[in-house]
């Protein structure tokens, strides 16, 4: 999945082959009106049945392109946050037809000069170089075209993987291994899976907002990636790699729902984190959580290290365990579990 | 004569292929494969450097007239360098994390965020860069310096990493090889569409005795030519290389120059040598006769083995011929395919020229 296009509001083609993934186990699958892909497991319970809504974002982190110069060079506007200092001699693909290849260009150090080495090239700085003339350019490229990091994944040792897009799409592959598990092992209540569009666009999550607001489900869980261990970092901010998710506990997360994922991964005997979000997560949970009549909801983490570059890596083990504690979780639900007390 | 062609599948190959300074034994094996059943004499010298000597023909006419130099042209000593710039591991820590430094020339700004290719296994290692999430605003304006970075090949432990990689060991750039119409993108340009050239000019007989020399170590100080050359007691030497361009947005015609796709790029001085200007003249002369565009390169800027070369013994008159490439010395680079098919006719062309005129 972290070879599919899809920068915010350009989900299309990642939300196609997502839909072909989700119906092998999924009871039934559609793409809404705000382009997000829901793959629903039916539960056991006499309907009306409540529903559980588990949500990973589609969207990655990418470009636009803004204007081409003379010389084809192409100039970009950013959809997420980048460290510009990141994107210096990185391939792109330019999704335009037929997709194109370009690369951050470079000087090369031959014709630097002096201090030049010691600074740092704004991102407004930056160009596209896609070996192309500036004709070619002009009619292959639309203005606005998306424009993604481009980085085939990299198997490293302990099987971890380092990709493009892990950010958010080790989500949707837990929302694939929890329809796998559920289809066979059969909630009470309705489940769906949510591949949402545009929580990188960064104002608000529209994808995770409307699909709320037309489920009108009774519990909400987002599954994002965390920060994993790095160097450089303080210990607490980040998350060892394998050592399983990060279940997230604050404002943005009904304490039943965090108590109730702790309890699953306990019972699998599963090792977690725990992962406090002071203000926000930061995550889909934020619009969840505030839709329609409010939604007790959950955020769980896997840990990933070098976010927001193409090289994001994680263990895999930790996408299969994230999957097993939320399916047991859910699978654990009475029909008649609220998050809402009455009191007289 | 005709030209030989220009192997392109062959770029593809050696561009692909580790040989960071120091390290160029994959590189070698693909040219002595390549060129072994083509050439008189194959070794490999003190220093790694790859010697094939290939003569002409023999005369068809035993009448000919002159002295043995003036029927079969003057020694001719060509030359491309096998290294490429990478890096070093030089330590590995507790948790498994590789530290690297850099071998040859690179821009410390490239490195965050890229694969790498480590040791003769070719296992993976990313360098790792902190997400902007966890980096302050003014921190995000300081250049990440080498002795920050590190390779992260997924140990855990410093011996799950010393079961795979040693201190000592190199890493390359991991860079596919690709073409789109005449535009090839690839690592390492710089040398291997030189070593490219060099191993389709000897897969024809060429007009006049050819030592061809794939050199060692150039990107590290030009070590492994000048021993070559001194070997071969050349009468004249022309250094194949790949070479900068400056193409950007906005750069003067001045700055942008050699341009890619604008023909072989001919050196008139570099930093380590004043090109000899006889030998600069008949190549120019040469491509015009040919109708082979040539440019000139940015003069002042660079240097190559032909510095060394025309120091070597009691001098050797040299000249460059380059393939101008966008973004060497980075992950990858540009080239347009039909430069190097220029290079390698005007050289052999060249190499007729000599014949009839050097003395």
């Amino acid at each position: 999945m972290s070879a599919l296009p899809g920068v915010p509001g350009h989900e299309g083609p990642a939300a196609e082959a997502i839909a072909k993934a989700f119906s092998i186990h999924a009871d039934r699958v559609e793409r809404d009106r705000a382009g997000n892909v829901r793959g629903w497991i039916e539960g056991t319970a006499p309907k009306p049945r409540p529903r559980a809504l588990f949500a990973a974002h589609m969207d990655r982190i990418g470009f636009l392109v803004k204007a081409i110069e003379p010389g084809g060079f192409i100039r970009l506007t950013e959809l997420g946050g980048f460290d510009s200092r990141t994107l210096l001699a990185k391939e792109v693909v330019i999704h335009s037809s037929p997709p194109i290849v370009g690369l951050f260009a470079t000087k090369p150090p031959h014709l630097l000069k002096k201090g030049e080495a010691d600074r740092v090239i704004p991102s407004e700085d930056l160009y596209i170089d896609t070996g192309r003339s500036e004709r070619d350019v002009r009619r292959i490229v639309p203005i606005g075209t998306p424009v993604t990091l481009r980085q085939p994944p990299v198997d490293l040792l302990g099987g971890r993987l380092a990709a493009p897009a892990m950010d958010d799409r080790a989500g949707v592959a837990v929302l694939l291994g929890m329809l796998e598990i559920l289809h066979l092992d059969r909630p009470e209540w309705d489940v769906v899976m949510v591949a949402t569009v545009e929580e990188e666009f960064g104002l608000y999550c529209l994808g995770a907002k409307t699909a709320t607001e037309s489920i009108d489900p009774q519990l909400g869980v987002a599954i994002d990636v965390t920060h994993g261990d790095m160097p450089g970092v303080k210990e607490g901010d980040t998350y060892v790699l394998g050592s399983g998710p990060a279940i997230c506990v604050g404002g943005n997360i009904h304490p039943l729902v965090f108590e109730g994922m702790k309890r699953s991964a306990r019972a699998l005997g599963l090792p977690y984190n725990v992962e406090g979000c002071p203000i926000t997560s930061a995550t889909d949970a934020m619009d969840i959580q505030i839709a329609r009549e409010g939604v007790p909801t959950g955020v769980i983490g896997i840990p990933c290290r070098y976010m927001h570059t193409g090289i994001e890596t994680v263990a895999p083990e930790d996408v299969d365990r994230c999957a097993r504690v939320l399916a047991h979780f859910v699978a654990g639900l009475e029909p008649s579990w609220r998050a809402e007390e009455v009191l007289k | 004569m005709i030209a030989p062609p220009f192997d392109d599948a062959l770029l593809g190959r050696l561009s692909e292929a580790s040989g960071v300074s120091g390290g160029e034994d994959a590189v070698r094996r693909i040219l002595i494969d390549d060129v072994r059943d083509h050439v008189d004499t194959l070794e490999i010298d003190a220093l790694g450097s790859l010697v094939a000597r290939i003569s002409p023909a023999a005369p068809r006419s035993p009448r000919s007239k002159g002295s043995r130099r003036s029927r079969r042209g003057p020694h001719v000593l060509l030359c491309a360098h096998m290294d490429e710039v990478g890096l070093m591991v030089f330590a590995i820590e507790k948790d498994g994390r590789l530290r690297v430094r850099r071998v040859g020339g690179i821009d410390q700004r490239i490195l965050v965020g890229q694969v790498f290719r480590v040791g003769a296994s070719g296992l993976r290692g990313v360098l790792g860069a902190l997400p902007p999430h966890l980096v302050s605003r003014p921190e995000r304006e300081k250049v990440i310096s080498i002795e920050d970075m590190y390779l992260d090949i997924g140990a855990s432990t410093r011996e799950e990493a010393e079961r795979h990689v040693a201190v000592g060991d190199y890493a390359c750039f991991d860079t596919a090889y690709e073409k789109w119409g005449s535009t090839r993108k690839g690592k390492a340009f710089d040398d291997r569409v030189g070593c490219t050239v060099l191993a389709s000019l000897v897969k024809k007989r060429p007009p006049v005795p050819v030592t061809a020399v794939w050199s060692v170590q150039e990107e590290v100080g030009l070590r492994g030519a000048g021993a070559a050359a001194r070997r071969a007691n050349a009468d004249v030497a022309i250094v194949l290389e790949g070479t900068a361009s400056g193409e950007a947005p906005g750069a003067s015609p001045g700055e942008s120059a050699p341009l890619m796709g604008g023909g072989p790029a001919l050196t008139v001085q570099d930093r380590t040598l004043m090109a000899d200007a006889r030998l600069v003249d008949l190549l120019e002369r040469t491509g015009k006769e040919r109708k082979i565009p040539t440019q000139w390169k940015r003069p002042g800027v660079g240097g190559t083995d032909a510095g060394r070369i025309s120091l070597s013994g009691a001098g050797i008159p040299s000249a460059v011929v380059s393939v101008a490439c966008r973004y060497i010395h980075a992950p990858a680079a540009y080239l347009d395919v039909r430069d190097p098919q220029r290079v390698t006719a005007l050289v052999w062309h060249t190499l007729e020229s000599l014949r009839k005129e050097w003395t």
